[in-house]
């Protein structure tokens, strides 16, 4: 009876042990390898244990059927060659931003798996925010796309305060952070805290040009307008 | 030294039943936020096999004076908005009414889930508003959702913008038409007369699957 209780025992802790060696191996999850075009990220050094998502402005013409495939029928044309766009690749994540041909309304174009098979790819969804006095007042959540890992992938805009330069979303094992480019708000995305009622929360902080921290809040975005 | 006047039994009746008039009226309307808002509840919706546009449109009209809220689509039937003057685009102040796409998605019967174009009856008080933003819908986008030519648009198809979505209540001899939509904060949930149908900015969508 004594050596049954022994082996029990024994059993139980390395069963704990194994736990814990589980744990401490989730808690130490290394940071994705590869951005969602396949490219190696940069690590913000500020921010240890980050991934360094790629961004860039260009002209829309220079986008060509990528820009245009973000909407259906002809409704791209209203936006001219001129149209200045900002490209940004991330982790699960790719979206277009830019604003309207009257300047009141910012876009996102929102890139990812699609469940229905309608639209053309890389695009699942899209927003509209209209600007009052440069600025958005909802930060136009999409949950209309998935992740490669079948994830409902949320998208938000967040407006950056003045002298952020850096925005860095929570994701669990890592930080993502998003270079402040052109004036525009950043299009951040999330596979954390989405929900399917059309809610998803985000963690962000915002970091001025030397990655000193200025601002953490939760961004608690809906599905609206 | 001086005495106050003496107050009759009845008159002392009358100024304490006036106190507490009072003091329910101060506070009725904070009693009917949150009577509304306990009342928002997150059951599952009930599949239907049925949808027809007349039941659409008394649907979506039930609404009108309801109120509107941003993200929205939690309303009771009492024809008054018991969560006026929201801030503009705050989804948490947990107020009445919904907003123009969810008003949409409520109304047209359908599911979270974009690839499911079954009919999905949301009681009001059903608080959803539903995955669409309106360029989601402009787009025809979702299994129930599709793209319409706007001069065949008619009853309870819809006029969608970059920002914003109504449904047609009946087309108007004017040119225009009867649109019932949630506007905004201060104009509310109603039916207006609108010329969506001759604006560029505006293109037509409609929902699969009316049986009558």
């Amino acid at each position: 009876m004594d050596g049954l209780r022994f082996v029990c025992s024994r059993a139980a802790a390395v069963g704990a042990a194994l736990a814990l060696v589980l744990a401490s191996g989730c808690s130490h999850e290394k940071p994705p390898k590869r951005l969602a075009d396949g490219a190696l990220p940069g690590e913000f050094r500020p921010v240890r244990g980050s991934v360094l998502t790629q961004a860039r402005t260009m002209r829309r013409t220079t986008l060509g059927p990528r820009f245009s495939s973000c909407f259906s029928g002809d409704d791209a044309e209203r936006f001219s060659g001129d149209t200045l766009v900002l490209e940004r690749i991330g982790v699960d994540s790719q979206s277009l931003t830019f604003i309207g041909p009257r300047g009141d309304t910012v876009y996102g174009c929102d890139g990812g798996a699609e469940p229905t098979g309608e639209r053309a790819e890389p695009w699942c969804g899209s927003a509209a925010g209209r600007l009052f006095d440069g600025r958005l007042l909802d930060p136009r959540l999409d949950v209309l796309c998935l992740a490669p890992d079948g994830l409902p992938l949320a998208y938000a805009f967040v407006e950056p305060i003045s002298s952020a330069r850096w925005i860095g979303v929570d994701q669990g094992s890592y930080t993502e952070i998003y270079e402040v480019l052109a004036g525009l708000p950043v299009r951040v995305a999330t596979t954390r805290h989405v929900q399917r009622e059309g809610r998803a929360t985000f963690v962000v902080t915002q970091y001025d040009r030397e990655g000193q921290e200025l601002t953490k809040q939760t961004l608690e975005a809906a599905v609206a307008g | 030294m001086r005495t106050l006047p003496k107050i009759p039994f009845g008159a002392r009746v009358f100024m304490a039943a006036f106190g507490v008039a009072l003091s329910l009226a101060l506070t009725s309307g904070a009693q009917a936020y949150h009577n509304f808002w306990a009342g928002c509840g997150y059951e599952a919706p009930t599949f239907m096999t049925t949808m027809t546009r007349d039941a659409a449109q008394s649907y979506a009209y039930a609404a009108s004076y309801e109120g509107y809220h941003w993200g929205g689509g939690c309303w009771n039937y009492d024809d008054a908005d018991s969560y006026p003057y929201e801030g503009p685009g705050d989804v948490s102040s947990h107020g009445e009414g919904a907003d123009c796409s969810g008003l949409t998605f409520k109304t047209w019967r359908e599911s979270q889930d974009v690839a499911k174009d079954g009919r999905y009856y949301w009681r009001a008080l059903r608080n959803v508003h539903g995955p669409y933003g309106t360029l989601a819908f402009k787009a025809g986008y979702g299994a129930p959702n599709h793209v319409v030519n706007k001069s065949t648009a008619g009853v309870m198809d819809a006029f969608s913008s970059d920002t914003h979505i109504g449904m047609v209540f009946f087309r108007s001899l004017y040119g225009g038409d009867q649109v019932i939509e949630a506007k905004c904060e201060a104009c509310g949930t109603n039916i207006f007369y609108e010329t969506y149908r001759s604006n560029s900015a505006y293109g037509g969508v409609g929902r699969w699957g009316w049986t009558g």
